[in-house]
């Protein structure tokens, strides 16, 4: 199921990873990871599987999380069908 | 506005509306900071040029004296010791008084910084821009350098790889001193990515005054500024 929930083990988010504009597309596109991780864990996993320093990454309501937020806040808040889906881009924000 | 055909952009009209919204949703959901409040300024050009509406759309979004989370500078060990201690005596019953500000003083420049935020609209880019400036509690002002320091570690990198592109001193464009200011070449392209990866708001439309939460979402975690999820969570409540 999209999250495994018991009271003493760490509650897991699935989340989603959509390519927009033209990012390449990840072979696996939905994984796990632990509410308690912050959100630069995904980021970071972002830029190693696509190999880029610069990635534009973003989530559905239209914002850019910061990356200290934890993904079990982002998923509580922002979370759908049991996932959490964030966008990426390959565009640079910055220079 | 019609999402498709959208290029990222905001007029000066479009940014009012915008601002306003934004000041005051921030002050409904983050009523612990300070608040942004819009500064209207005379036109740069005679009035009789400018018809009146748009006269009244000169100005900016301001948020002054603001401490960034990560500013305390040659304090901050002491400081985060102190924050430990005000925690564990919580809940007890004060029998002394603590002055821990003894504690906190070092040898020379004093630690506590301010930062004033302006969000201005650029004619030119027609997106909004960020400036600002640091200052010690004295009023000296922050270099570069040190306000590096505040800033959040990406923030260091970027600055050392783009240093002509990112964050430059420039003049304040009502001001007319010299502030700080973000770069805006990239703001409408990933302004556009922001808006149109939302099917929802590609089917309803651009919600102008979603714009600045969206922008600041970016540029915030630049210098550090974060905005509650409350703000967020509901782009299309002032339809």
């Amino acid at each position: 199921m999209s999250t495994a929930e018991s009271p003493s083990a760490v509650r897991k988010v699935v989340v989603h990873l959509r390519a927009t504009g033209d990012a390449p597309i990840l072979k696996q596109a939905k994984f796990k990871i632990l509410g308690t991780d912050k959100f630069a864990k995904v980021i970071e996993f972002l830029r190693r599987q696509l190999h880029r320093d610069t990635l534009f990454v973003y989530v559905n309501s239209a914002f850019s999380p910061n990356p200290d937020e934890l993904v079990i806040d982002l998923y509580n808040n922002f979370g759908f069908d049991g996932k959490l889906v964030v966008n990426y881009a390959c565009s640079m924000a910055w220079g | 506005m019609d999402a498709l055909s959208w290029d990222g952009t905001l007029t000066s009209r479009d940014f009012l509306v915008s601002a306003r919204a934004f000041a005051e949703k921030w002050k409904e959901f983050n009523s612990a900071f300070p608040p942004w409040t819009w500064v209207p300024c005379p036109p740069k050009q005679p009035t009789c040029y400018l018809p009146q509406l748009q006269q009244q759309r000169q100005g900016y979004l301001s948020l002054e004296k603001t401490c960034l989370p990560g500013s305390s500078k040659k304090g901050h060990v002491a400081s985060q010791e102190d924050i430990d201690e005000i925690s564990l005596t919580e809940g007890e019953e004060e029998l002394e008084p603590v002055d821990n500000a003894t504690l906190v003083e070092t040898n020379n420049s004093p630690q506590v910084c301010y930062y004033d935020f302006h969000i201005v609209h650029s004619d030119s880019y027609r997106v909004p821009v960020l400036y600002f400036r640091g200052y010690y509690i004295d009023g000296h002002p922050l270099a570069l350098d040190e306000i590096e320091k505040d800033l959040p570690a990406c923030s260091a990198k970027v600055l050392l790889e783009s240093k002509w592109t990112f964050i430059t001193q420039e003049e304040h464009p009502y001001l007319n001193r010299p502030w700080y200011k973000l770069h805006p070449c990239g703001t409408s392209e990933w302004m556009k990515l922001l808006f149109l990866g939302d099917d929802s708001l590609a089917k309803n439309g651009v919600a102008v005054e979603q714009y600045l939460v969206s922008w600041l979402s970016v540029v915030g975690q630049v210098v550090g500024i974060r905005i509650p999820f409350e703000m967020l969570n509901n782009p299309k409540s002032c339809n």
